[in-house]
């Protein structure tokens, strides 16, 4: 009898355990039934600030994600917003899971739209990248929430808004600022050499060679991380504009000369001896140590940079025989906040996810988030000007003013396919693949 | 008998069984059913289809090159593990047996390895490889010499091998130490009075009343190499350099998770899964009795 007992008590806290994770799950399924009863009244009470001052509001946990996360420099934006968020409405918990976007963040985020699991606000891209979340029908198009909230997106410039419009034309998400690629140098390693800033292929080669001969890395990257950058410029200006921006079944010439030239470079001692196994992260220490020249990058690059007396961006040098102006640029607006239907369904989280969305999009919000990428790149509100800006901002505010043409990216464009490319980009430079087998392995994939 | 009534013990095996029903046997199914489509996204995503391409991913792991690569460096890693972790494990699990005092020391010591976590061995080393300011090049720079580039696609393959291989010396250590405290001391006593010296009885006593120990040891090692994914990950992610440093499970995770092709990373599931299987019954052949395999014809 005993044994018999003790086996059924142990069974009993065996399954008491199992389903013990299933508990907060009960809890919310409960706590959402009585959001659901609540879902009446509150469907009419959010039309107005005066309702909501007089109404107590349910407590609201929104699953927010975004990529201001890691050493992104909008994260302490992004951070001071949701904290300025929850102080003035103390009703609202964020449970925030921000992340420096990269391409397993990006399949993660697939994942959870996928199985059911996406969050109620989510800051991604807009372009071919969010096609995938776009095709579930997830995402609630800003047309029907202006239609029960006029003022949402209010202080977003219209351009802007029609930048951050989804492949298929509807505008989902509502943008804070754009961004721009361009080749931060350190000018203190320039002068040491009497070198001039690059500002064609032949002063770039020359640049590179007495960089080479002194010892000093001449440009930082990763081939086997992200040669996301050189791709882009390389084929850009190889390629000219209207080639560039097209998606093409083939390999195109230009695309194939662009980055042909990783061969070029390579041989030519430019990258780091360990270009094939480190990350970016290390690459873009060494360009901080001092120990690298240029590198080739972002704008969320910039909050990086500490020394901003002697570093400057300036626009990429060419390539031979190039076919784009000098000057141009890749960059534009491929992001924006974003509300899944799972918060726009739940009454509650419907006002407390536009009340998010509106915090961090409004004039303020973008100003903060402007000011933390430099004050210098596009901003989607009317901005404040900042003044006392350091050499390092005035640099990048003369590229990005004296840009001749601004081209989004390949990949928005070609979406997974390029995941392809990059993984093939070192065997480009080697020799040990062609540029033109790499392009048609990847151009193969786009459905 | 133990118990009478044999009904309780199902409570206690059940949810074992339905736990690992649920989490490795259905989705291992899906598995094999997803390397046949052509999959778009990890799951099927609400309003979308996927084309049924038969054995497409199959037919690709006979042309591409990478998995050759990554084959090729999983069968080295299987042989390097045999070699050096069991048969160092093995050689310092002996040494350990002779001696009377500090044994505990020595099996706290080199055991120790295995419970550091893979991602930290792996950042460790990669921190000793780092071909600007790493501890290896620095001893270099000390002595006037030149860096060395330790990744480079000559000497990569050796330089995941030994992390690898230290970090699991100490496993199979205790394993085999364990083997070695079972054989009875009196064999080793009557071995010395008959003249036989201690290089002798390793060979003559030690060797063949350990057969059964080495089988397990070498089934795991072996298995071992075939999921070797973390540490190769941590210190050459993508197969670096060049995408020589693949191994079967950093090339399903590369395709699957860094490139979304997750149809064919089922298929290198599926190679893995067969592979395991088939080599681990290639060794209980090898190894197995000759009387049990007489008893079998």
């Amino acid at each position: 009898m005993k044994k018999k007992v003790l086996s059924l008590l142990m069974a009993g806290t065996m399954a008491a355990s199992l389903l013990a994770g299933c508990g907060g799950g009960k809890d919310d399924a409960a706590a959402n039934a009585g959001d659901a009863a609540d879902a009446g009244a509150a469907g009419t009470e959010v039309q107005g600030e005066a309702a909501n001052e007089e109404a107590p509001k349910n407590p609201v946990t929104l699953k927010t994600v975004s990529m201001f996360g890691g050493t992104d420099p909008n994260k302490v934006a992004y951070e001071a917003i949701n904290a300025s968020l929850k102080e003035e409405y103390d009703y609202i918990t964020i449970e925030d899971n921000s992340q420096t976007s990269d391409e397993e963040w990006k399949a993660a985020v697939n994942a959870d739209f996928s199985v059911g699991n996406e969050p109620d606000v989510i800051q991604f891209f807009t372009d071919a990248t969010a096609d995938t979340i776009v095709a579930t029908d997830k995402l609630v198009t800003i047309n029907e929430i202006w239609a029960e909230y006029p003022e949402y997106a209010g202080d977003t410039l219209e351009s802007a808004l029609a930048a951050a419009a989804n492949t298929d034309g509807v505008m989902r998400a509502v943008p804070t600022t754009g961004y721009w690629e361009g080749l931060f140098c350190n000018k203190d390693l320039f002068d040491q050499y009497n070198l001039e800033l690059p500002t064609d292929w032949e002063s770039l080669t020359t640049a590179i060679t007495t960089f080479k001969e002194n010892g000093v890395i001449p440009i930082a990257c990763s081939l086997n991380n992200v040669p996301h950058y050189w791709i882009e410029f390389l084929m850009l200006y190889s390629a000219g504009v209207d080639e560039y921006t097209s998606v093409p079944e083939t390999a195109p010439e230009g695309w194939v000369k662009g980055l042909s030239l990783f061969q070029t470079l390579r041989e030519m001692g430019a990258f780091p001896e360990d270009t094939d196994t480190v990350d970016d992260a290390y690459i873009g220490q060494l360009f901080r140590d001092k120990k690298a020249a240029m590198q080739l990058d972002g704008s969320w690059y910039s909050g990086n940079i500490e020394d901003v007396e002697n570093t400057v961006v300036i626009a990429f040098p060419g390539v031979p025989e190039q076919k784009a102006e000098a000057g141009s640029l890749v960059g534009g607006i491929s992001s924006g906040f974003y509300i899944t239907r799972k918060a726009w369904d739940d009454p509650d989280k419907r006002d407390a996810a536009v009340k998010f969305v509106m915090a961090h999009t409004c004039q303020a919000g973008v100003q903060q988030y402007w000011e933390a990428g430099g004050a210098v790149a596009q901003a989607a509100v009317e901005v404040t000007p900042v003044e006392g800006a350091s050499p390092f901002a005035q640099s990048i505010a003369e590229y990005t003013s004296a840009a001749s043409a601004i081209v989004a990216p390949t990949d928005s464009r070609i979406g997974d396919a390029y995941k392809t490319l990059v993984s093939e980009i070192v065997k480009v430079s080697t020799g040990a693949m062609t540029a033109e087998d790499a392009i048609n392995e990847a151009l193969a994939l786009i459905k | 008998m133990l118990y009478r009534k044999k009904w309780p013990l199902l409570i206690f095996l059940v949810p074992g069984l339905l736990f690992m029903l649920m989490f490795l046997y259905l989705p291992f199914v899906e598995n094999i059913k997803n390397s046949f489509y052509d999959m778009n996204a990890v799951v099927k995503m609400p309003g979308t289809e996927w084309d049924f391409i038969g054995l497409e991913n199959y037919k690709k792991l006979f042309t591409d090159t990478d998995v050759r690569v990554a084959l090729i460096n999983s069968l080295k890693m299987m042989i390097v593990t045999v070699i050096f972790e069991v048969g160092i494990a093995f050689v310092l699990a002996v040494l350990v047996s002779q001696i009377k005092r500090g044994q505990q020391l020595f099996r706290t010591v080199f055991f120790f390895p295995v419970v550091i976590s893979a991602t930290a061995i792996g950042l460790m080393f990669s921190l000793f490889y780092n071909y600007n300011g790493g501890m290896l090049n620095q001893i270099l720079a000390y002595f006037g010499k030149d860096p060395v580039l330790w990744l480079s696609p000559e000497r990569a393959f050796t330089m995941l091998a030994i992390p690898t291989v230290w970090s699991y010396i100490g496993f199979y250590f205790v394993i085999l130490l364990t083997g070695l405290s079972d054989i009875p001391d009196d064999i080793y006593e009557a071995a010395a009075i008959d003249g036989c010296g201690k290089f002798k009885q390793v060979f003559y006593i030690t060797l063949p009343m350990m057969k059964t120990v080495f089988f397990t040891s070498v089934t795991l090692a072996v298995t071992g190499a075939l999921k070797v994914f973390d540490l190769p990950w941590v210190i050459a992610p993508n197969g670096a350099p060049q995408g020589l440093t693949h191994f079967l499970g950093t090339y399903m995770y590369q395709q699957t998770y860094g490139l979304n092709n997750y149809d064919y990373g089922s298929t290198l599931a599926v190679l893995i899964v067969i592979l395991g299987v088939a080599v681990s019954r290639c060794i209980g052949f090898l190894t197995e009795e000759k009387d049990e395999k007489s008893k079998r014809k």
